[in-house]
């Protein structure tokens, strides 16, 4: 324990480090994390049709709390050239252009697929509308290159949505017409043609309070995790140096079991490891807020929960730290190949990028990281509420990975 | 029945991983209660090796040893208790002060409180490192180093030393200290078994030597003898250059 309170820079590692790592990091992310979940997405729109589509279109994109429509920049209008140099500039990562007669084009399709269905010696039943013939297509977007494919999907999905209650719309408006001149019926317009499937959006968690992910909640589990790894370093490097300096041999010369000195070893940084835990999530409960962040927040109840996981992550990293300093043959050796082990099974993990913004291919992986383990356990706990028995699979796999790594390391001096 | 020996070593072989040649080859030597022995050679003769086995740091490949009557394979464990080692690296976590250090490894032996304090504030003023006692190893130059690495193998006041080239690299002074106070605790009882390169120290301060080439023993007696028996040999170095050769080792 002495020895590790003598390493100042050891000990700003495994304290100052995650701390400003937390605090950069979450501050860093928080606009992104707000924008999946809340934030509203700024879109230029460019509305060059006057009539039914076009108008209903831009309220639709209004009166969603998805978007905002932006369709005068500086107090001025633009044009679609203007449009693409601010896009280009980063200022705006989506742009709407509507055509001109976009409507009346739209109508002609209708209206085209309505004639099909009737036998060709009917003759026509409609008049189509002239429009200019290259109006293929109706709506044109543009996207900054960097735009995420999920703010893609979001807006196309969007208007999908909006376009479709337009068709609708504008079908009913021709069937009406049609009925009334070829049967001579009034059929009353209605206002309740979209939005006819209902869906019922509740968070998969049996918790009163129900807990949106945020960037406080991925960042200080994820941080703290990747801190309490980090005890691989000096952990690895203490047992190579008394190697090193003959200190180990004359330790074996001595009564008492090897096992037990490193034993004493492995508990003083498991101790770290859960003070490491208990100083970051006080961060994210007490400093960050500070920040103008979110608070991290907690049941009582899940508290059980929290100690386990802990505890386990403590002792998976110990565990690795131990394995690390039984292998390796000098500081050097260990101290890279243990920030950049830490570091690789930290992005598989998701502590740099969260996994629900992972492929599926990486998601899988990321399960192979103990790390990702760990986190998952703070997550069912930040988010789920989840209790003890609830996180015991993490807990479990962590604490089979420490036996794990102690075995490696037993054999490993045995075999040598 | 013959009387067995404070240390009996009988066909001791060490074979390391991937060689070709043993490191020890069937030595056989036996030490009396008492006796500081000297254990001499050119560098890859064998001396810390057999000194390293001794200790129980190594395992051996072959042969037998036994210590006080206890075999070393099967009482490792009580034969720890009763002897000191003073490696010839220095041994010290250079973080911690004299003080923390040597209360770590008395700890190990088993000692505690007020007795272990004065043993350690006893062996600092005897080895001349009186008010160095709360001050980090790594502040202490080469001679100090080597003489805290030399207390915290006789903390414990052990029955048998075992030291490997205990004065390389000091100063005069410092070896004068230790050699005193080897020669002091040698008088108490402790049994003495040395490695050294210095041929003039170990004429000098061992009741006996032993002189070891590739794994074996080439010659042993008390020096004095081997000087007088060996036909124009002046000293124990004339000796050793004689049996081992000129020839520089790796």
């Amino acid at each position: 324990m002495l020895l590790l309170f003598r390493d100042r820079a050891g000990l700003a590692m495994l304290f100052v480090m995650p701390m400003a790592l937390i605090l950069i990091m979450t501050l860093l992310q928080d606009s992104t994390f707000k924008i999946l979940e809340e934030k509203q997405m700024s879109v230029l729109v460019l509305n060059y049709d006057a009539d039914t589509f076009g108008i209903n279109i831009v309220e639709g994109l209004k009166q969603s709390s998805v978007f905002d429509v932006v369709e005068r920049l500086d107090g001025k209008a633009f044009d679609e050239n203007a449009m693409k140099q601010q896009l280009m500039l980063g200022n705006y990562r989506i742009g709407i252009v509507i055509r001109k007669n976009a409507t009346t084009a739209l109508k002609n399709k209708i209206r085209l697929g309505i004639q099909a269905q009737f036998p060709v010696e009917e003759g026509p039943i409609f008049d189509l509308d002239s429009t200019d013939a290259s109006d293929t297509a109706n709506v044109k977007l543009y996207f900054d290159p960097i735009t995420q494919s999920v703010f893609r999907q979001n807006i196309i999905s969007a208007l999908h949505e909006f376009s479709a209650a337009v068709e609708a719309k504008i079908l009913f408006g021709i069937y009406a017409d049609l009925f009334n001149d070829m049967l001579d019926i009034q059929l009353k317009p209605t206002q309740k043609l979209k939005n006819l499937v209902v869906f019922e959006q509740e968070y998969a968690s049996t918790a009163i309070n129900k807990i949106v992910p945020n960037a406080v909640q991925h960042n200080v589990p994820a941080w703290t995790i990747f801190a309490m790894f980090f005890i691989v370093i000096p952990l690895a490097g203490n047992l190579i140096k008394e190697r090193q300096s003959g200190v180990a041999m004359r330790l074996k010369t001595m009564p008492g079991s090897e096992q037990a000195v490193v034993f004493g070893k492995g508990v003083v940084y498991f101790v770290v490891g859960i003070l490491q835990a208990i100083f970051m999530l006080l961060i994210g409960f007490y400093v960050l807020p500070l920040f103008g962040m979110y608070s991290l927040k907690i049941d009582s109840h899940t508290l059980p929960a929290l100690a386990l996981i802990i505890i386990a992550t403590s002792m998976a990293a110990t565990g690795y730290g131990i394995v690390i300093g039984t292998i390796a043959t000098s500081q050097e050796q260990s101290s890279i190949f243990g920030s950049i082990s830490v570091v690789i099974l930290a992005a598989l993990g998701g502590v740099w990028v969260p996994t629900f913004m992972m492929s599926e291919f990486m998601v899988t992986v990321s399960k192979l990281s103990p790390l990702n383990w760990g986190l998952n356990g703070f997550y069912d706990i930040f988010l789920r509420n989840a209790n003890i028995t609830e996180v015991l699979p993490y807990a479990a796999s962590l604490t089979i990975f420490f036996l794990l790594c102690l075995l490696i390391s037993r054999f490993y001096t045995k075999f040598k | 029945m013959a009387e067995q020996s404070f240390i009996e070593i009988t066909g001791l072989t060490k074979w390391y991983k991937n060689t070709t040649v043993a490191a020890v080859d069937q030595l056989n030597l036996n030490i009396d209660e008492g006796e500081i022995f000297g254990l001499l050679g050119p560098n890859g003769a064998g001396k810390t090796t057999t000194l390293s086995i001794l200790c129980n740091q190594i395992p051996f490949s072959g042969g037998d040893i036994s210590i006080n009557g206890f075999s070393l394979k099967r009482n490792a464990m009580e034969l720890k208790k009763i002897i000191g080692v003073v490696p010839q690296e220095i041994a010290l976590y250079d973080k911690l002060t004299a003080f923390e250090n040597l209360r770590f490894f008395g700890n190990l032996y088993g000692l505690k409180g007020n007795f272990l304090k004065s043993r350690i504030a006893d062996c600092m003023v005897n080895f001349g490192l009186e008010g160095k006692l709360n001050k980090k190893i790594d502040t202490f130059s080469g001679g100090m180093k080597r003489r805290v690495n030399l207390i915290a193998g006789i903390l414990h006041k052990p029955r048998i030393l075992f030291l490997d080239e205990p004065t390389v690299g000091i100063d005069v002074q410092s070896k004068t200290v230790i050699i005193d106070y080897l020669k002091e605790l040698n008088k108490e009882g402790t049994t003495i078994l040395y490695t050294s390169h210095h041929m003039d120290e170990a004429e000098h301060f061992c009741t006996r030597i032993a002189i070891i080439d590739q794994g074996k023993i080439i010659a042993k007696g008390a020096p004095s003898e081997m000087i007088k028996l060996q036909k124009g040999c002046e000293s124990l170095e004339d000796i050793f250059l004689h049996l081992t050769g000129r020839k520089l080792r790796d």
